[in-house]
């Protein structure tokens, strides 16, 4: 109720301008879409690269922490981590990550994971259109 | 109420018109359409680019509904088509102006390449059933008959009128009919003003314009590792059909039988491994690679010589590839 007599009050050019914030929340939603699938997993600590494999090749890896070891695991081309020193385990529940400039982060063991195209590889380039055969 | 001042209205325009303005990819982005359905025995794959959506959308509809009106009109699994019609007429028998078209086409192609396309192969195909649920090795003499009344002036084309030399002859336009249909859905597209298409029907390729402002890239399959292309070529304008022994065969004692027959043998051809052609349609690239692929690596590249604006990529049985002087430039290996 208090809303709508809010919005009863405004003016032609206060509608204008929340019209215009909700079109801008939308171009921006479109804009900061998720990228292209990814090629390889980087795994930071501390600004510090610590670990880079293939998103194809599958795998499971400890890598330490601050606090400990974090388990990693690449499969059918995502990543997650199955188990943290960390004590409320968000980053288990972020789940799986698989496309370039996707994140996964443990604040408290200190480690960041990313997806990256990987060298050499222009996502946006496909290395063709069409398949004749 | 809270009142802003009049400038501060202006001031929380700004990012709006900054993101707006300043995405030039995005915001002028053309509309795309990728719409892919089941036609002719294959996955029918159309991508067309405009200014629009809603037109884009109507035209893709409408070139899916012209493939399906060919089919209908060319497949031999239809008892009312033109094809089963021919193959049951004991005398000559009238098709549509489309049948005759195109029989008329791969009539040229087999007259040129010396009787290796052939539209009279419906039997022999029946016989060897590689494309169906079993497929087996027929005997010397089952090949034999098969082949009865085929070869040169198996059919003969006066206006619409197609006389068969041998009434037991069955037609098969397998070879040319997706060709010409993938042709049609192009005609479609482009008399519906659109400018920037593709039109893939299983491998067999017609493409419209480029891919916006740049070339389309078209992979080739390689034809003996089933994940990797074996080359690039980048074209606009033009239509690129594969034929490959890997796209329906079976193997015994380590021998692979396909489906891509020597007339004159009834065997399938051994001198190619694929054959990728480039020519301005799609119907003449379709039974110039079935007619290049059974001529082999030195005989087939002579055929395309006699067509003009028609090149060739060709893997030869023992790996090694051939490329028409046309394709200098285009090709990237893999």
């Amino acid at each position: 109720m208090a809303l709508k007599g809010a919005w009863r009050r405004t003016r032609p050019l206060d509608r204008l301008l929340v019209a215009l914030l909700l079109i801008l929340c939308g171009v921006l939603l479109v804009w900061l879409r998720p990228g292209p699938p990814g090629s390889r997993v980087v795994v930071e600590r501390e600004g510090t690269v610590i670990f880079t494999a293939p998103l194809d090749v599958e795998r499971t890896v400890e890598l330490a922490g601050r606090l400990g070891p974090t388990r990693l695991a690449i499969r059918q081309g995502s990543v997650c981590i199955l188990d943290s020193p960390c004590p409320r385990k968000i980053c288990i529940g972020m789940g799986s990550i698989t496309r370039t400039g996707e994140l996964l982060a443990c604040v408290p063991n200190g480690l960041l994971v990313r997806i990256d195209g990987g060298p050499g590889v222009q996502p946006s380039e496909p290395a063709y259109d069409l398949l004749s055969r | 109420m809270i009142r802003f001042p009049r400038f501060l209205h202006l001031l929380a325009l700004l990012p709006v018109l900054l993101i707006l303005g300043g995405c030039p990819g995005r915001s002028e982005a053309p509309a795309a359409v990728h719409r892919s359905r089941i036609l002719m025995g294959t996955v029918i794959e159309i991508t067309a680019y405009g200014p629009e959506q809603k037109p884009l959308e109507r035209a893709v509809g409408q070139a899916f509904a012209e493939m399906a009106r060919i089919e209908n009109l060319m497949t031999p699994h239809q008892p009312q088509s033109d094809v089963a019609h021919l193959s049951a007429a004991d005398g000559p028998l009238q098709v549509s102006p489309e049948t005759a078209a195109v029989i008329a086409a791969g009539l040229k192609v087999g007259a040129a390449s010396d009787g290796a396309f052939d539209m009279g192969l419906g039997r022999l195909k029946d016989l060897w059933d590689i494309e169906g649920e079993h497929p087996r090795i027929p005997g010397a003499e089952e090949l034999r008959a098969a082949l009865v009344g085929t070869g040169a002036g198996d059919l003969r084309l006066a206006g619409r009128t197609v006389t068969k030399r041998d009434p037991r002859l069955l037609v098969d336009l397998g070879g040319i009919a997706k060709g010409y249909a993938v042709d049609r859905a192009i005609a479609v597209l482009q008399a519906a003003g659109v400018k920037h298409a593709a039109v893939n029907a299983g491998g067999d390729i017609r493409l419209l314009g480029g891919r916006g402002d740049r070339p389309w890239k078209i992979g080739i399959q390689h034809p003996r590792r089933k994940d990797a292309i074996l080359a690039t070529l980048e074209l606009a304008n033009t239509a690129v059909v594969t034929s490959g022994d890997y796209e329906r065969f079976f193997e015994r004692d380590g021998v692979r039988y396909h489906h891509l027959f020597d007339p004159k043998t009834g065997q399938p051809a051994r001198l190619c491994r694929s054959v990728t052609i480039v020519a301005p349609e799609a119907m003449l690239a379709d039974a110039l690679a079935t007619a290049v692929f059974v001529l082999g690596p030195v005989a087939g590249p002579e055929l395309l010589q006699r067509f003009p604006g028609c090149e060739g990529l060709i893997v030869a049985a023992d790996g090694s590839t051939v490329t028409t002087p046309g394709l200098a430039g285009k090709v990237t290996w893999r």
